[in-house]
């Protein structure tokens, strides 16, 4: 009853609702019910009862054990076993190691992490503790970036109230055990979300990732055995020690247990968080969490693991939520963003918009990445811009193939996803821009033609908006626009209040 | 020596009466979703509609009001809980400050609930 | 040492376990194609060239950084590896100007020998260039950042070579750029001037700042007397530019070659290091007497003395006040030299040709000018811009008789030659030094103490009875060390001699580009150049700086003795303090 309590209070309160029926929390138990800023609310909802179990009833090892044995892995993305993280880190050997919270939290459109250290910053201390006991360290850091205001007031009034009431500090809760936690600022750069960047931007170094192995287990931050998890990893944590290894695990599928939580954003009736089991299906988490698609329209594709996925198409709508699957289908987990696409949006382009962004992320070290995003954007832009060349699709597929195999870090590897996961989903799309140059979902500018059809009365608004004075017509007379004046801006479109404008994308003769 | 769990328990006990002091076991509690997200929503503006009538509206008093983290629900944000003592929690979505003051006035005063500001 | 077995192309081999799978590939004779790599560096595993696949590994891994194991399967030269390589060297060329006809560092760039290596014919890739943008504010050293692939060997050795981190990354994905801090000019920035970073760079990103056009118009000048002086590590290290094997003394080459170019005299900076030990060792037995602080340190290293005046304040004092042997003989050119000919000093025009890009730095010094106001070194040349010039004038370096330099500020002795050996300095000084002090002869002159290779040397010498306590450095990283020593015990040493290059002068950051075989500051290509130095010091009979006769005939008819009234004038300087962008001020007051 008591493990109930511990983790189910939220669905007593949320779980009428369509939005919370298939949610599983573990990692988000207290976000939206305990006031994040009052210890005592933590502490009254069980919180802290991990870490003094863990101080009183079991050694480093066990702890070590329990979360291996629970199968929880690193909610960062990668998925390692976050237990044989913590296994290697507590098997070397230093006169001092560290425990470092990863809170930089950089995909566009996921704030799972901020959502964690706002709602319920305790619970990322307190898996902070357990993880220092069972490594052997007594000093943590919290990597978080700076965009983060409320998050960080948040998260320092916390660590200053678990100092005062003895969860940090000397001899926490009368034990032979000490720990406590810094906080570090991140100054927006996404790479320094990669472990070993993020660790040398702690140390004052400019964040560039480093080659593995040495690992932050072996050699990390300051050249010590560093065990470094996400803020979600973390937020496990007491629930795993707390409940135990049989019901953690008996949540979730095979190789991935328990659950994950997901920024739902794009064409969804429901946007917003969503904690749900692993094995779930795509189709369950857009469709029963997330009430499908908005105004009737058809859906195209799922994008998961923000800028570093995948796009998966309808046909893989059945494909479960867990590490190995999602790797099949040719996208990620990610940190957990899910971006659903209508049929309005063009896939090219979306290609596009993903590749700009870690193009604009990639710190500049390796080459691959830091020339080759840059080359596949070139062309991506060619190509939205109707100016594609035959060749172009598979340049794109040998320069993305290059950039996955030889860069550096995580994010070179995994750059060119969404690219590569579009044209092998999509490729109808890509030839229809390059060859016809036509964009289905009439979304890429320059493939884009206005023409006025019968509904125009003439009120010469469209004329007027025009900036290249391509619009002609008599007041109240049909107008008609000159295409070879066009410059296909779309202020005409805007203007006009008699839906009196087409805006088409057909296929054009070549050349 | 005491263990730490035992040491926990006292701390369980401490926060109890902490939490009662503030009143928090008050037959009626407010929550206002006070994460980022819900500020940029507005959520900031329907927390000081909630203070101002807790402070100043005699018939208010002893209800317990709360800030709370953000619970997921991005697309209806702000969000508010009024926790009624026997009843089941009915939970308002896209709050305004207006809404605030109607929901103070109908529901916690009244006891009715406005359905269809409730999420659904 | 334990060993793995590993299959390095279908091959098995026993490697030490501790070796990556680059290390292991060089021991067995398979050289892989690199570029950020430099074994003297950390690790960067940047420029992904080094790539190899491993069986079961689902990318390919930089065999600079991945660690041998137990019955891992290299492949090294397979189609996939072979066409991703050219696939990346090709986004590094994307990105750079096709100038290679133009550049100065045509025919001697690693860029173009990978390119050439790796076999890329066909380019599929080519969209826009990083945006142009030429740093020339330093005299010394150009920062042309169009032609810059960003490997770091750069950043690397400016940081862990010589502790300076004058420059660094900066900017994200494709506006990165190697830049001084907040973005600042070289000229106003920490930098030394060293050119450690010139001499590793791969491609002409970082060049010298080049003059071989104004000399060339100088030497076409009537009305100028064009008087040339050369550094001792010159001559050990300009036959590598030819294609001569390290090591060689070409010095009667060069003179030769210089008066075929044009020049009038050509004088010798050993010369005048001769002259400077004299000022040099008189000080030291000066302040030893009590009259000065303690320990003396050398100063005629120019990026050294740039360091001091923006790092090591506290040590001004402590420093030599003689000028450089460069700006002595400049300044007895334009002064002795001219009077002897008749000539007012601004006829004469010096060009020195170094193996150092700071003295070009040093050369417009203003406190070196000579009394009307004028620079006393009118040039600077490096040993890779005089090598040029002798090849573009079509001179046959390599079959040229050779001449002697001329009097009578040609003649030098074994201890000026070894000047440009790190250690060699304080050597000099010491057999001058001692015999000066004792007024006997010193029995073996070979301080073995200061010489090798190390970073830090430490040694003693007994002068009457005192143990004089002596510390060389070479390295501005090595350097940084000695003085953090010095500061838990400011009484350890008597005398310490500071080059800035690892190596000394020999290693300057003017000298030949070694290429891909020799990497740069390889210590067996540094120890070429210093062997060729100790054996000429060895072969010359007079090997002590005060037993010169040139040296004791300009004293007679010119100084009168050392640290006079006119040596002050003409052969020592001063030093200040100075404040770069990022060197605070201690107090606002001063900083207005």
């Amino acid at each position: 009853m008591e493990k109930q309590m511990f983790t189910d209070r939220f669905a007593s309160v949320f779980g009428t609702e369509s939005f919370f029926k298939k949610q599983k929390r573990i990692a988000l138990k207290n976000c939206g019910l305990i006031d994040p800023e009052n210890i005592n609310d933590y502490i009254y909802a069980d919180g802290y009862k991990a870490l003094g179990t863990v101080l009183t009833k079991m050694t480093p090892k066990d702890v070590v054990e329990t979360v291996k044995a629970s199968g929880l892995r690193g909610r960062g993305g990668a998925g390692f076993p976050t237990g044989r993280k913590w296994e290697l880190t507590a098997q070397q050997e230093s006169d001092e190691k560290f425990v470092v919270c990863n809170a930089d939290e950089g995909d566009p459109g996921a704030f799972m992490d901020r959502s964690v250290v706002e709602g319920d910053p305790h619970t990322v201390i307190e898996g902070m503790a357990i993880g220092g006991y069972a490594i052997g360290s007594s000093k943590g850091v919290v990597y978080i970036r700076a965009e983060y205001p409320l998050a960080i007031k948040r998260l320092i009034k916390a660590i200053d109230d678990a100092r005062k009431e003895n969860f940090l500090g000397k001899n926490i809760l009368g034990s032979n055990f000490s720990f406590d936690i810094e906080i570090r600022y991140g100054a927006g750069a996404f790479v320094c979300g990669e472990e070993t960047a993020l660790i040398r931007s702690i140390e004052g170094l400019r964040g560039m990732p480093k080659s593995r192995p040495p690992f932050p287990a072996a050699k990390g931050l300051f050249g010590k055995p560093t065990l470094v998890n996400n803020v979600e990893t973390w937020a496990n944590i007491s629930s795993i020690i707390v409940n135990g290894v049989d019901w953690f695990s008996s949540i979730g599928i095979d190789k991935s247990k328990g659950t994950k939580v997901f920024a739902l954003a794009g064409k969804i009736v429901n946007t917003g968080l969503a904690e749900v089991p692993m094995g779930m299906t795509l189709r369950e988490i857009i469709y029963d969490v997330g009430g499908g698609i908005p105004n009737g329209k058809k859906f195209k594709a799922v994008q998961t693991g923000g800028p570093s996925g995948g796009c998966l198409t309808d046909k893989m709508l059945d494909t479960k939520i867990d590490y190995e699957s999602l790797m099949q289908a040719g996208s990620i987990m990610g940190s957990g963003g899910m971006i659903v696409i209508d049929e309005d949006s063009c896939m090219v382009n979306i290609a596009k918009f993903f590749l700009q962004f870690t193009q604009d992320e990639s710190c500049g070290k390796c080459i691959p990445c830091r020339e080759g995003t840059k080359r596949m954007l070139e062309i991506l832009t060619r190509i939205t811009d109707g100016e594609g060349k035959p060749g172009d699709i598979e340049k794109l597929e040998e320069l993305g193939n290059v950039i996955k195999k030889a860069s550096l870090c995580g994010l070179g590897q995994s750059a060119p996803n969404p690219v590569l996961s579009t044209i092998k989903n999509f490729r109808e799309e890509y030839e229809e821009h390059v060859y016809q140059k036509k964009c289905r979902a009439v979304v890429c500018e320059k493939l884009i033609t206005y023409t006025i059809n019968d509904k125009c009365i003439g009120c010469s608004a469209c004329r007027r908006a025009c900036p290249v004075v391509a619009i002609k017509g008599a007041p109240k007379e049909a107008h008609s626009i000159q295409q070879e004046l066009c410059i296909k801006c779309g202020k005409c479109f805007r203007s006009c209040k008699f839906h009196a404008i087409d805006k088409t994308s057909e296929a054009k003769e070549q050349k | 020596m005491s263990s730490p769990l035992a040491v926990l328990e006292a701390k369980k006990q401490q926060a109890k009466k902490n939490l009662e002091e503030i009143g928090y076991f008050s037959d009626v509690k407010i929550y206002v979703g006070m994460a980022t997200c819900e500020i940029a929503a507005g959520s900031n503006h329907v927390m000081e509609v909630f203070q101002n009538a807790v402070k100043e509206d005699k018939s208010l008093k002893g209800v317990y009001l709360s800030q709370k983290g953000c619970a997921g629900r991005c697309n209806l944000e702000p969000t508010v809980e009024i926790y009624q003592k026997g009843k089941d929690p009915v939970k308002y979505v896209k709050v305004t400050a207006e809404n605030a003051k109607i929901i103070i006035e109908k529901h916690i005063k009244k006891g009715e609930v406005i359905k269809e500001w409730v999420g659904k | 040492m334990s060993t793995v077995k590993i299959f390095i192309n279908n091959k098995e081999y026993n490697v030490d376990s501790t070796y990556t799978i680059m290390k292991a590939c060089d021991e067995i004779g398979i050289k892989i194609p690199r570029l950020c790599y430099h074994p003297k560096l950390s690790i960067s595993s940047g420029c992904r060239i080094c790539i190899v696949e491993v069986e079961g590994m689902r990318n390919f891994v930089a065999s600079c950084s991945y660690p041998v194991s137990e019955g891992m399967k290299v492949h090294t030269n397979t189609d996939a590896i072979r066409q991703a390589r050219k696939d990346i060297l090709e986004l590094i060329l994307d990105n750079h100007p096709k100038d290679c006809n133009t550049c100065v560092r045509d025919e001697v760039c690693e860029l173009q020998q990978l390119a050439s290596s790796i076999g890329l014919r066909e380019r599929k890739f080519e969209g826009v260039l990083r945006t142009p943008f030429v740093d020339a504010s330093s005299p010394s050293i150009v920062n042309n950042h169009d032609k810059c692939i960003l490997c770091g060997r750069c950043v690397r050795v400016c940081a862990q070579i010589q502790n300076v981190s004058a420059i660094d990354y900066a900017n994200r994905g494709f506006n990165t750029v190697v830049v001084p801090a907040y973005n600042n000019p070289i000229a106003e920035s920490v930098c030394t001037l060293c050119g450690q970073c010139v001499n590793i760079c791969p491609t002409a990103a970082l060049t010298e700042q080049n003059y071989t056009k104004d000399v060339f118009s100088l030497l076409n000048d009537k009305t100028k007397v064009k008087v040339a002086q050369i550094a001792p590590s010159v001559r050990v290290a300009i036959g590598e530019a030819f294609g001569i094997k390290p090591g060689n003394n070409m010095a009667r080459e060069i003179v030769h070659a210089l008066k075929l170019l044009g020049f009038d005299y050509v004088f010798d900076a050993q010369f005048s290091a001769d002259l400077t030990i004299m000022e040099e060792a008189s000080e030291l037995l000066e302040r030893l007497n009590g009259h000065g602080k303690l320990p003396m340190i050398t100063s005629c290293s120019s990026g050294w003395m740039k360091a001091l005046e923006q790092f090591y304040p506290e040590l001004i004092e402590n420093v030599s006040t003689c000028k450089s042997p460069m700006s002595m003989l400049s300044s007895v050119v334009k002064s002795y030299f001219a009077d002897k000919i008749g000539k007012k000093p601004t006829e004469i025009a010096n060009v020195a040709i170094m193996c150092c890009v700071a003295k070009k730095y040093e050369a417009k010094r203003p406190e070196l000018a000579m009394e009307d106001g004028n620079p006393a070194t009118d040039y600077v040349l490096t040993t890779r811009e005089l090598a040029w010039m002798i090849k573009s004038a079509g001179i046959d370096f390599k079959n040229l008789k050779g001449m002697d330099f001329d009097a009578p500020l040609g003649f030098s002795t074994g201890a000026a030659t070894i000047f440009g050996v790190s250690g060699g300095v304080m050597e000099a000084a010491v057999r001058t030094a001692y015999e000066l002090a004792t007024k006997s002869k010193m029995e073996n002159i070979d301080v073995i103490a200061v010489r090798g290779n190390e970073g830090i040397k430490e040694g003693a010498i007994n002068i009457n009875g005192t143990e004089i306590r002596v510390a060389v450095a070479n390295g501005l990283g090595n350097a940084s060390k000695l003085f953090e020593e010095l500061k838990k015990d400011p009484n350890k040493y008597h005398f310490i001699e500071v080059m800035a290059c690892p190596g000394g002068c020999i290693g300057g950051g003017g000298q030949p580009y070694a290429g891909i075989q020799d990497l740069p500051f390889d210590p067996k290509l540094v120890n070429e150049r210093a062997k060729a130095l100790y054996s000429s010091d060895e072969k010359n009979t007079i090997r002590r700086s005060h037993e010169n006769p040139s040296i004791i005939q300009l004293y007679k008819e010119f100084f009168g003795k050392p640290l006079s009234e006119k040596s002050h004038k003409y052969l020592h300087t001063h030093y200040k303090q100075k404040f770069p962008k990022g060197i605070l001020r201690k107090s606002g007051k001063e900083a207005k």
